[in-house]
């Protein structure tokens, strides 16, 4: 018995062998890409990646980097942290890309971290919010998108406008909602709004008329929403059913005001949306030129509007890696690393710039992205009265 | 007291939706012993057949409906006569193992067809509430709540009064002395699946304007449907119906009262008791320990 | 034969890192040989006692939640940790057996699903002990007296070790008469008892060893990915111990370490092979078409296909 099953064994290895054998050609510029594009979150990893291959074509119409074309080189994580490792691994040892980005949720982040800093290699931080990513000593991690408590900031001058007073929050039990409810309860607290329950759901739960039906008997006037489009347009639609009657602020920049539009309909109306780009007016952007021109490739492609919001994660990532590139002036982890603390550009959200975060000598970089909120009214998406008058 | 009112009520209507997602399961699990990973499948497919069939053929909603329960049956007996059928005389954990197969092929299909992102299913029901005093309910989850009461009581009439489902008890009684009596197992077993197939599918089309219509959602309707299966006890369609309501009830009092962040585990730890209390499942006349 | 059969084995797998073509392919075996460890396990209840735990990954994440908390917070070394981490959820085993011990079948996988589905929302809730939904990064990499195990290539020792042993523990339960108890109850629990075997206490010898040997899988996974969290309790970790039980061939000592190898490498092959979208549609197909064809396991077919080839 043993016997045969060694000759299978054999050939089983034999055969991982010959297929994942190194690819040879050496000619384009790789970058690894790790999204999650199955699981329950498919959709967002989707549009990052529709970004990055926007991101993609425009460098290498433009001839490519120093002459030579950009290839993307994308892997599924499966909403799963020991994915998110393996294909931090393959990338790296059998493809040799000399830079990632990835990996949106902040546990498949914090998973593939350990990887980079075994090969040396750099990884851009498109999506993921955990404040612990930058304050973990890792020096190649850069990221550009904001940490709840730097979101929590942005929100802090439109507090008093929006007439915030009684907060609860309700949040997908992850370290994405979790974090988002401390950031934002302690900036509120120090605004002085009186802070109620924090409720939380699950990743895959549908009915969260409990939560709501809890919420409701606190009496306050807001409340806080923390998750994926999916169940802010089921909570919303729930909250209608409900009658429950707040002021609705969705956090995290994931919300894809369209989307809602479109899906929760009515249930939306009037609900303020923190997102870190605005598609529907995007000379409004830092860089408008670059946003409508982002839009419009965006349509042309025949990709969904209400993607956007997230879409532009994955353009602005591939941007930043292929700018280091261009300032290292050659495709190696090290000098790429060197050549991210010194690039500053524009991105679809706004300007790119690493500040040093961290443990001193060992920092990873943060950006400062841009943070916009806006409402829907009238079954569109407006800047908000207190913004709109100026 | 209002709060809890509402908490009832919402607990009814989601348990209701469970008692739907379980009275298929109990069937194909009681009756030919098949650990179906794929049944929320199935309710994934239904609530995409019902969105294709309104978005492309343009039927109106209660067609969209029949249309999702003929695919769920028509794939549900083609799962059974290529893949169970064969396989039959094999252990309970090898038909598992073809159905995790089916499951992770057809939920990536889904993927595949349909793209990740969420699609909501129009119907044409207000989205106002009904308010009776202090609690409020949409008409929409009213209408499923009637319908799969239909379902279940038309389904239990099936079982009990025609004679397909007298065969379907006997099979499921003892399945070599049903077979020897002249009971044609293979059709009973084909019938059988495509009828679980066909109620998960309904409760698909029914639940996806509810809810939404995504690739991965078939997997928490897996899992309570197994959860209200064993509540219920196999392959008895009351017991399974009331061990829905029983489970939606417990959840929303658990979210409600203790913490949302443990709401599932009210559920879990309901079974866990059960089993060790009742194992036959909470309403079994007889016990019954396989 | 048989004698040299297990020496070209052995040969293969020790000299692995030195004939392999890169780190990741390294790291592909280290995976399997993880996942071998706790195919062994989960085979001891299902293919020896015939009782299905879906609730596996709970005594892996226990085992992989127990070493990194005890590394990290009472900055335990590795081995008294995985000590630890083994003892622990060999406990829950033994909790899970003594519960279940009047239930089969179906309902035995209800209360191990259930049971899994408790201490995964305890890992996300209870915050200030497991860090929640953020997990525990930062796990130490083992260490050996003076030598630090953090190279892919002693890791693999160290993982070839663990199957190594669990091999052994599952080879000589199985041969002893315990395994002929559990075998006895697998197929015919009445007969068995009514012939003195004391059917609770093998089950819950059983679900203790196993529980055990997963808790060494797990404290093997959290110090090698040196990150753990709530996702150790993922159903699909269940999943994929159940696919490289059945498909390997249950009941059968080599079945599940070839299951673990092929189902490790299998969506390796697949990255390489086909682009993402394809990738997991395959691996479902493949599974189905491979029971379709061998309903039994690869290693009975496969034995039975050899047998048979002598007497045409």
């Amino acid at each position: 018995m043993v016997k045969r099953s060694i000759v299978l064994v054999a050939l089983v290895l034999a055969a991982l062998v010959v297929v994942t054998l190194p690819a040879q050609s050496q000619a384009p510029i790789k970058i690894g890409v790790i999204e999650p594009l199955s699981g329950p979150v498919a959709a967002s990893g989707s549009y990052i990646r529709m970004g990055a291959e926007i991101a993609r074509d425009w460098i290498n119409a433009k001839g490519g980097i120093s002459g030579r074309k950009v290839d993307l080189l994308i892997e599924d994580n499966k909403s799963d942290p020991k994915e998110a490792a393996s294909a931090a691994e393959k990338l790296i040892v059998r493809d040799k890309v000399p830079a990632i980005m990835g990996a949106w949720g902040s546990s498949m982040t914090l998973a593939a971290m350990p990887k980079l800093e075994e090969y040396g290699v750099p990884m851009v931080v498109e999506t993921s919010s955990a404040a612990s990513i930058t304050k973990r000593g890792n020096p190649w991690i850069f990221r550009i998108s904001p940490p709840s408590e730097m979101e929590a900031l942005g929100l802090e001058q439109y507090v008093d406008k929006l007439g915030i007073k009684r907060v609860d929050f309700l949040a997908v039990n992850t370290d994405w909602g979790r974090g988002s409810i401390t950031a934002f309860g302690d900036m509120l607290k120090k605004k002085g709004a009186a802070v109620g329950v924090a409720e939380f759901m699950d990743q895959a739960a549908t009915d969260m008329n409990a939560q709501i039906t809890k919420i409701k008997a606190t009496g306050g006037d807001t409340l806080f929403l923390t998750t994926a489009v999916e169940q802010i347009t089921l909570v919303m639609k729930q909250a209608q059913e409900q009658r429950l009657g707040r002021k609705i602020v969705t956090t995290g920049g994931s919300s894809s005001p369209t989307q809602l539009i479109k899906q929760a309909g009515a249930a939306a109306e009037g609900s303020y949306h923190i997102v870190f780009f605005m598609p529907w007016f995007p000379e409004a952007m830092p860089d408008g030129r670059l946003a409508k021109a982002f839009v419009d490739e965006w349509a042309k492609r025949g990709h969904p509007f209400e993607g956007l919001t997230e879409g532009f994660r994955g353009h602005d990532g591939i941007a930043t890696i292929a700018e280091a590139i261009r300032v290292a002036g050659k495709d190696e982890p090290a000098a790429i690393r060197d050549a991210l603390w010194k690039v500053s550009l524009m991105g679809v959200n706004g300007p790119i710039k690493f500040a040093k975060d961290g443990p001193a000598g060992k920092e990873s970089g943060q950006s400062k992205p841009s943070i916009f909120i806006v409402q829907i009214r009238d079954g569109k998406v407006a800047l908000p009265d207190f913004l709109a008058k100026k | 007291m209002e709060q809890l009112l509402q908490h009832l009520v919402n607990g009814l209507v989601l348990g209701g939706t469970y008692a739907l997602l379980g009275i298929g399961l109990t069937l194909i699990f009681g009756l030919m012993n098949v650990v179906n990973f794929a049944h929320g499948e199935f309710y994934t497919l239904g609530a995409y057949a019902a969105f294709a069939a309104l978005g492309w053929a343009g039927v109106d909603f209660f067609t969209a409906v029949l249309a999702a329960i003929a695919a769920g049956a028509a794939l549900g007996w083609l799962c059974e006569v290529t893949l169970l059928r064969p396989l039959r005389s094999e252990s309970i954990d090898t038909t598992m193992l073809v159905m995790i197969g089916v499951w992770i092929a057809m939920q990536n299909g889904e993927l595949l067809v349909w793209g990740g992102v969420a699609k909501s299913i129009p119907h044409p029901f207000p989205t106002a509430p009904l308010v009776l005093g202090p609690v409020a309910i949409a008409p929409l989850r009213l209408f499923v709540l009637l319908i799969a009461a239909g379902l279940i009581a038309a389904s239990w009439l099936l079982i009990q009064k025609t004679k397909l489902g007298r065969a379907m008890r006997a099979t499921f009684q003892d399945r070599d002395t049903a077979a020897l009596m002249g009971v044609g197992i293979g059709r009973i077993h084909a019938a059988t699946f495509a009828f679980g197939s066909a109620l998960a599918a309904a409760a698909g089309a029914l639940l996806g304007p509810v809810f939404l219509a995504y690739p991965s959602m078939g997997d928490l309707a897996s899992l309570k449907a197994f959860s209200v299966v064993i509540l219920g006890g196999l392959g008895n369609l009351p017991g399974a119906t009331l061990g829905g309501l029983l489970l939606g009830v417990a959840e929303e009092l658990g979210a409600g009262y203790i913490s949302s962040g443990y709401r599932d585990a009210v559920g879990f730890v309901i079974i866990i008791l059960v089993l060790l209390f009742r194992p036959a499942g909470l309403f079994a006349r007889q016990e019954r320990i396989a | 034969m048989r004698r040299v059969g297990g020496g070209f084995l052995a040969l293969i797998a020790l000299t692995l890192p030195l004939w392999l073509p890169s780190a990741y392919h390294l790291h592909v075996a280290i995976m399997a040989g993880i996942f071998g460890v706790l195919a062994l396990s989960l085979n001891l209840l299902l293919g020896y006692t015939g009782q299905l735990s879906l609730g596996h990954a709970a005594f892996f994440g226990i085992g992989a939640y127990t070493s990194a908390l005890l590394t990290l917070t009472l900055e335990w070394s590795f081995w008294p940790a995985l000590a630890a981490a083994i003892a622990l959820a060999g406990a829950a085993g033994w909790f899970i057996g003594r519960l279940s011990l009047k239930l089969r079948g179906a309902y035995f996988v209800l209360v191990t699903i259930s049971f899994a589905g408790v201490i995964s929302l305890v890992s996300v809730n209870w915050i200030e002990l497991t860090n929640g939904p953020l997990g525990l990064p930062g796990v130490p990499a083992p260490e050996l007296g003076p030598w630090s195990l953090r190279t892919k290539t002693t890791y693999y020792y160290l993982v070839l070790a663990a199957v190594a042993l669990s091999y052994a523990v599952s080879r000589r339960l199985v041969g002893s008469r315990i395994g002929r108890a559990f075998v006895a109850l697998r197929e015919n629990e009445a007969l068995a008892e009514s012939i003195g075997v004391d059917v609770t206490h093998y089950l819950v010898l059983a679900a203790v060893v196993s529980a055990a040997m997963a808790g060494l899988g797990g404290s093997l996974y959290a110090h090698y990915t040196r990150f753990v969290s709530p996702e150790v309790f993922l159903f699909s970790y269940t999943v994929t111990m159940v696919i490289m039980v059945v498909a390997g061939g249950k009941g059968t000592l080599a079945g599940p370490l070839v299951g673990a190898v092929l189902f490790t490498a299998l969506p390796e092959v697949l990255r390489a092979a086909t682009s993402w979208q394809w990738q997991m549609l395959a691996y479902g197909v493949l599974l189905v078409l491979l029971v379709v064809f061998m309903p039994r396991g690869i290693v009975p077919h496969i034995n039975a296909a050899f047998s048979r080839t002598p007497r045409p």
